[in-house]
């Protein structure tokens, strides 16, 4: 049974978004506010496959919150679902990370087919991930100058001791070592890692990159593996002594 | 994010305004120091460049206070368009509900409830909305006839009681007996109506309202005191503006900026005023409307 977020301030909508998912078989939870959304996602004691959002709510609003949630590495299918229905509004939401966005007021049978359409497209994803022939197999692990990454571990390995590495410093990493020895643009990174289209925040990326130089550089002042192609990103060398 | 882009060019271009200003001062000052001696043909240079200045400044203050507006006026149209979907959006939802789903009887007439509820809302927005469209106009005087002012209240209290379900302890109303005025009842219901939706919806889940009506001198002042958020010495007067709504406060309660207005031209109108008073934020505040005995 597919768990369904309700982000929703209006008491009345709510209910009655409640009372139609648990009509179609689905179990839902309720909040009111975009924060609440927020932690109840970061804990994941009970993952949710599904969330529908409000774009007006107290405090944080519904495109802030999508895209905090996207910056997260959080790719749960989000429906938008507002009374602001203008292309600007629809757009936004687009872009902060929505998958789908539905004006107030709506169609009941519609909202209803998109949200199946949502879950449809996650099960077939899921069922197609393994079907596919693993084509170029992705490298569990990497060793370069005495550092091992461990990608289905999460975890890097230097000398004895293990650095536990989150899933989006792994990805970013393993993005880089596919492609090592070429420069890699904040841009491309953005989108290929995060998979956001975004041309503002590429300065998050530094942040990531300052934190995974100070785990695989014996000095992070002076970087040898993760060097920075001014003007364009990144470049990984796993041997720099050779170049 | 078209937002923050409007705020930067428009500092950019004040920046620019104080800029070129005093630059003129500068070259003035100098001027003046080269040729002081040339006596009142100096003074008449200096009248003039100083008429400059403040022209400029006027200017600039004129388009500052435009764009504010126009800023309030969109946020303004964002929760109108807001106010009016929301209940539309949510009787359509109940009643497509009805037409595709078995529903069951004690359900139903929870939906028949909520529903008249969304209508309502929908109502006293539209009416709002309306209601300042006829203030805005300036239009003839209100039909002035003997009104109990008791009567008035009793009415906007019960009213507000049914909309936010709060109890009799919650919402406080102290009866005066009677208290004639000269005055459009609906016009004045509608006033002190808002005056105590307001103080009801910006209490928060702990409603503690009172409202009480005294006589002084030849006015009677109906008050309306909560222990709400309060309000800040500077907002005190502005909230009575049209369409403005306290920064900070307004992504959390939703409204239209139009409720204070109203009452504000509705006291004016019947030849009274009306006022808020605060001990600061967090300390709960006092709005009332005075309006004077009918002869």
């Amino acid at each position: 049974m597919s768990r369904i977020l309700v982000v929703e301030d209006e008491a009345h909508l709510a209910e009655g978004l409640r009372f139609n998912l648990e009509a179609e078989g689905y179990q839902v939870e309720l909040v009111e506010t975009g924060e609440l959304a927020l932690d109840l996602l970061r804990t994941g004691d009970a993952p949710f496959d599904l969330l529908i959002l409000d774009v007006m709510l107290p405090g944080k609003d519904g495109f802030a919150v999508m895209s905090e949630l996207r910056h997260r590495g959080q790719f749960i299918p989000t429906l938008m679902l507002t009374a602001r229905g203008h292309a600007d509004d629809v757009l936004n939401g687009f872009e902060a990370g929505a998958d789908d966005y539905l004006p107030k007021p709506f169609e009941l049978p519609i909202l209803i087919a998109r949200i199946r359409g949502l879950l449809r497209r996650r099960e077939w994803l899921a069922a197609s991930i393994p079907a596919t022939p693993p084509a170029p197999e992705p490298r569990e692990t990497f060793t370069f100058d005495g550092k091992s990454l461990h990608f289905d571990r999460l975890e890097l390995h230097v000398g004895e001791e293990v650095f536990p590495l989150t899933l989006m410093e792994a990805n970013v990493l393993r993005y880089l070592i596919e492609r090592a020895g070429k420069p890699v643009s904040r841009k491309a990174m953005l989108e290929e890692v995060w998979g956001l289209h975004e041309d503002t925040d590429t300065r998050a990326i530094d942040n990531f990159i300052v934190r995974l130089r100070r785990y695989i550089e014996s000095d992070p002042t002076k970087p040898r593996h993760l060097l920075t192609v001014r003007g364009v990103g990144y470049r990984f060398v796993s041997n720099p002594g050779a170049a | 994010m078209e937002f923050t882009g409007r705020r930067k060019s428009i500092a950019f271009f004040i920046a620019f305004g104080v800029g070129l200003i005093s630059v003129i001062l500068v070259l003035y000052i100098g001027w003046i120091l080269l040729a002081w001696r040339n006596g009142w043909l100096l003074l008449l240079g200096v009248l003039l460049v100083l008429m400059i200045i403040c022209g400029i400044m006027l200017n600039t203050i004129f388009l500052v206070r435009e764009i504010r507006r126009n800023e309030q006026h969109d946020a303004f149209i964002n929760a109108v368009t807001h106010e009016l979907k929301t209940p539309v959006a949510s009787i359509r939802l109940y009643l497509q509900t009805l037409q595709t789903r078995p529903v069951d009887e004690a359900k139903r007439a929870d939906f028949y409830r909520i529903m008249l509820d969304d209508s309502d809302r929908l109502l006293s927005t539209i009416e709002q909305v309306l209601r300042t469209g006829r203030l805005g106009a300036g239009s003839h005087k209100p039909e002035l006839s003997r009104v109990d002012l008791d009567e008035v209240v009793r009415t906007s209290v019960e009213r507000v009681r049914n909309l936010h379900r709060v109890t009799l302890e919650g919402l406080y109303y102290e009866p005066v007996g009677s208290a004639q005025v000269m005055g459009d009842p609906d016009e004045l219901i509608a006033a002190i109506t808002n005056l105590v939706e307001n103080a009801v919806k910006y209490s928060g889940p702990d409603v503690h309202v009172m409202v009480h009506t005294e006589r002084t001198g030849d006015s009677f002042t109906v008050r309306v005191v909560d222990r709400g958020p309060g309000i800040s010495k500077e907002e005190l007067k502005r909230v009575f503006r049209r369409f403005y709504r306290v920064p900070g406060i307004a992504s959390r309660i939703k409204g239209t900026g139009l409720g204070l207005f109203i009452v504000r031209s509705v006291a004016k109108r019947h030849g009274g005023r009306a006022w808020a008073e605060s001990e600061g934020p967090g300390r709960g505040s006092t709005f009332a409307i005075e309006l004077p005995v009918a002869k």
